[in-house]
């Protein structure tokens, strides 16, 4: 995890492949009906790629996961911001980037903003956003450049 | 981009949803880190399910809340932003009581997209009155007859 955080760090890249079968078990638990995300056919008649679009909440959790294991716990993770720019789509692969651009103290202890991103490989950006992570406190607190 | 108003759907601006409670278990909570190739042994249940435990107890499917808009689940509606404050962690067994509600209602034409409305609402977690999560998530209504 983070020895030795400060304003500019790399987080670890965190690859996925974006399996369609993951995405039916996603489409049961959130109960969501939308069919671009399990049926080719319905993709077809939108004028769209019949690959599925992956869900939102998938693409969201890719970067979480990255951002709880490079903090060292889901309990870590205090804010998350994304904007979705792109679809992800089955049997794409997608790839983390983040950094830290802040360091801050807060009440609840020492605070790495990260910048934060997911491209498809091969393809666009997918997301784009903020989040806010716990750090240990031998972070040195430093205002981005 | 430009933006027209939307007059139709903009009083829906302050509507609650009727709300309810969301018990993250333990075998749910283990799926959703499978699906996202996690570790479904970690003790602590994945952030992501914070917004799906609001979407889950607010108390109206997806297809009764497209409905408010005019819209259905086969016109393609898709995600625009999303915002998680988590002011607790998550905990597995936990019960949740979920409210939430429309904050926007924005109508806008682009250039490649077409016309589309875009729909804010925020969904908020308490468990025994201690505020928990607050998640902020916007749908992308195409709306191809306007085009």
């Amino acid at each position: 995890m983070t020895t030795s955080v400060q304003v500019g760090t790399e987080l670890p890249v965190h690859e996925v492949f974006v399996d369609p079968g993951r995405m039916k078990v996603m489409t049961a638990l959130l109960a969501d009906p939308t069919p671009i995300h399990f049926d080719t056919r319905a993709l077809v008649a939108l004028g769209m790629d019949e690959r599925p679009v992956n869900q939102g909440p998938l693409n969201m959790g890719y970067l979480q996961t990255m951002l709880a294991r490079w903090a060292g716990g889901r309990d870590r993770l205090l804010t998350f911001r994304v904007r979705f720019q792109g679809n992800v789509l089955a049997g794409d692969t997608v790839r983390t980037h983040a950094r830290v651009i802040e360091l801050l103290d807060t009440d609840r202890g020492r605070v790495a903003r990260c910048d934060l991103r997911l491209d498809v490989v091969g393809g666009g950006t997918a997301l784009t956003g903020t989040a806010d992570v716990l750090v240990p406190l031998d972070a040195p607190k430093e205002e981005i450049a | 981009m430009s933006e027209v108003s939307s007059p139709d759907h903009s009083a829906l601006v302050g509507r609650e949803f009727p709300g309810g409670e969301y018990v993250v278990e333990s075998w749910r909570a283990w799926l959703v880190a499978d699906t996202l190739l996690d570790d479904p042994y970690d003790e602590v249940p994945h952030p992501v399910l914070a917004w799906m435990a609001g979407v889950a107890g607010m108390g109206l499917t997806w297809d009764e809340l497209f409905a408010w808009f005019g819209a259905s689940a086969s016109d393609g509606p898709v995600f625009g932003e999303h915002e998680t404050a988590l002011h607790a962690p998550l905990e597995i067994g936990a019960r949740y009581d979920v409210t939430g509600r429309i904050v926007s209602v924005e109508r806008k034409t682009g250039r490649r997209a077409g016309t589309f409305d875009v729909v804010g609402y925020e969904l908020d977690l308490h468990r025994h009155g201690e505020h928990v999560a607050r998640c902020y998530n916007s749908i992308v209504f195409p709306r191809r007859e306007a085009a």
